[in-house]
């Protein structure tokens, strides 16, 4: 077992976000949860990598580390694609004086070409494309050697193209690094494409928990509705009021 | 009871006083927050867990990127003093005064509040905007999921470089407006520069100096640590560092005001 969740709970003032969620992730398994905007998804990753902390329930994790690939790459900008690689790696207590300069370098360059991005250590983030500042991130991310990674919409607002080459990879780096996998997504391609299991959130708890094929044969009212797009169906948009 | 319940709180008394507790529970909270991080700030120095590069970096931004506005408002504000006294005092007999007067005033105030005053509107609101900037695209998140401390990495060097760069410009800035205070004076009633200087070191004592670097010190640390905290704590988007920013403007002039009374009381009651 990498991870596991148990009867999780969150709340955001009177509203509950995440209402008694529990699932396990085996390592080398990549899981996905789906679910409407606002429906809790991007709140269980920051509460698995710690960004939030749980109401009640319990996170268990193995030992190592947990990444995670944020939405919009949240690298900085201010950093050349070579010194946000290595970030953690200089800047981290128990990194900091573990690895030498050249071995730092060796490292990137060692990520970024697991990623397909040979060469533009140099570059900043805002010389690069939407896909190359995932891919970036992706490279940033598992750096550390992971056990868990955390995908947060990684194929939003990407072109189709782009967003097969991060499905690709992010099947890559589950075989290379056999990291526990969870990916936060709306997109079926994604979800077809990366996970072995997914579970479906609505109005913060699980409706909905299988493999994405049994997604598309079941006659589950949520999925056919998520799966179809339709506006009719037990999953109503959250009013803004 | 439901409906008098709602009728009460639509009340303009019950909107007037909500609105009074939650600005009171938003600045008990800012100001909570922004003494926590400073004592985090301190622990890290403490420890000596300084990014040497990013000090080096800080300091750059503080002392040279700021210094042509800081010279700038110190020595218009002493041209401004000085055209409004200099005449006068020679007029009234006290000319050998007037660069005494000039020289405390620039000394133990002007000099030090008016560089801190540039400071915050050039360093800190581009400290806040920056960092307010990192939170909504969430690089600061980024930072910690690395477990990389945000308070080491951003909050410290910056705070050790208001520390470190405040004082030396506050020094040019002061020599600049007694310079400039001279040639006004000289300018605007005749009073000659022999005169000026003459009595320009009778008022100023090591205590004054003294003072004068210690404010400096004071303030760089509280406008890097306010400017730090509210982009730190932003929220939302454009809106949230436009936010940030300006409490960052506000939170630090009012901050300098408050230790620049302070070292009054304390040091010239």
């Amino acid at each position: 077992m990498s991870i596991e969740v148990k009867n999780l709970i969150k709340t955001f003032g009177e509203k509950t976000v995440i209402d008694n969620v529990s699932f396990k992730v085996e390592n080398g398994e990549t899981l996905a949860i789906v679910g409407f905007s606002g429906s809790g998804k991007s709140t269980i990753l920051k509460l698995i990598c710690g960004l939030m902390t749980p109401d009640s329930g319990d996170i268990i994790t193995s030992k190592g580390d947990i990444a995670m690939v944020f939405q919009y790459s949240a690298l900085f900008d201010s950093l050349n694609v070579a010194d946000n690689i290595a970030f953690a790696l200089r800047e981290r207590k128990d990194l900091r004086n573990k690895y030498t300069e050249k071995e730092i370098k060796n490292i990137v360059a060692e990520k970024l070409e697991l990623v397909g991005l040979k060469g533009i250590e140099n570059k900043f983030p805002s010389e690069l494309s939407g896909g190359m500042q995932k891919r970036v991130s992706f490279a940033r991310a598992i750096v550390t050697e992971p056990n868990t990674i955390l995908y947060d919409e990684p194929t939003a607002g990407l072109d189709p193209i782009s967003s097969t080459l991060i499905e690709d990879y992010i099947v890559r780096l589950k075989e290379e690094t056999n990291a526990a996998s969870i990916v936060v997504t709306h997109q079926m391609s994604t979800i077809s494409r990366t996970a072995n299991r997914l579970i479906m959130l609505y109005d913060g708890k699980i409706v909905y928990e299988g493999t994405p094929d049994e997604m598309l044969r079941q006659d589950n009212p949520y999925t056919k509705q998520f799966v179809t797009a339709s506006l009719e169906g037990p999953m109503q948009m959250i009013s803004e009021n | 009871m439901g409906s008098l319940q709602k009728y009460y709180k639509q009340s303009a008394t019950y909107k007037i006083f909500s609105g009074i507790l939650n600005e009171l529970a938003d600045f008990l909270d800012t100001l909570g927050k922004i003494t926590l991080n400073g004592l985090d700030v301190i622990k890290f120095i403490l420890k000596g867990q300084i990014e040497k590069n990013e000090v080096i970096t800080q300091c750059y931004r503080f002392g040279i990127t700021s210094l042509p506005i800081t010279l700038s408002i110190v020595g218009m504000t002493s041209i401004i003093v000085a055209s409004q006294v200099a005449l006068e005092m020679v007029k009234q007999g006290g000319g050998n005064f007037v660069g005494l007067l000039m020289t405390i005033l620039i000394v133990r105030e002007v000099g030090v509040i008016m560089s801190g005053f540039a400071i915050i509107s050039m360093i800190g609101s581009s400290i806040a905007s920056e960092i307010a900037t990192m939170r909504v695209t969430e690089q600061i998140d980024a930072i910690e999921v690395l477990k990389v401390s945000p308070i080491r990495y951003l909050f410290v060097p910056r705070v050790i470089a208001g520390m470190l760069m405040m004082p030396p410009v506050v020094i040019i800035a002061s020599a600049i407006g007694v310079i400039t205070g001279a040639i006004t004076a000289n300018l605007t009633s005749g009073l000659g520069y022999r005169a000026f200087f003459d009595s320009a070191w009778l008022g100023i004592y090591m205590k004054d100096l003294g003072v004068c670097l210690l404010k400096a010190v004071c303030f760089g640390a509280t406008i890097a640590l306010i400017s730090c905290s509210t982009g730190y704590y932003a929220k939302g988007g454009a809106k949230g560092v436009g936010e940030a920013t300006n409490k960052a403007v506000v939170w630090s002039f009012v901050a300098i005001v408050i230790w620049d009374m302070f070292f009054a009381i304390a040091f010239f009651f």
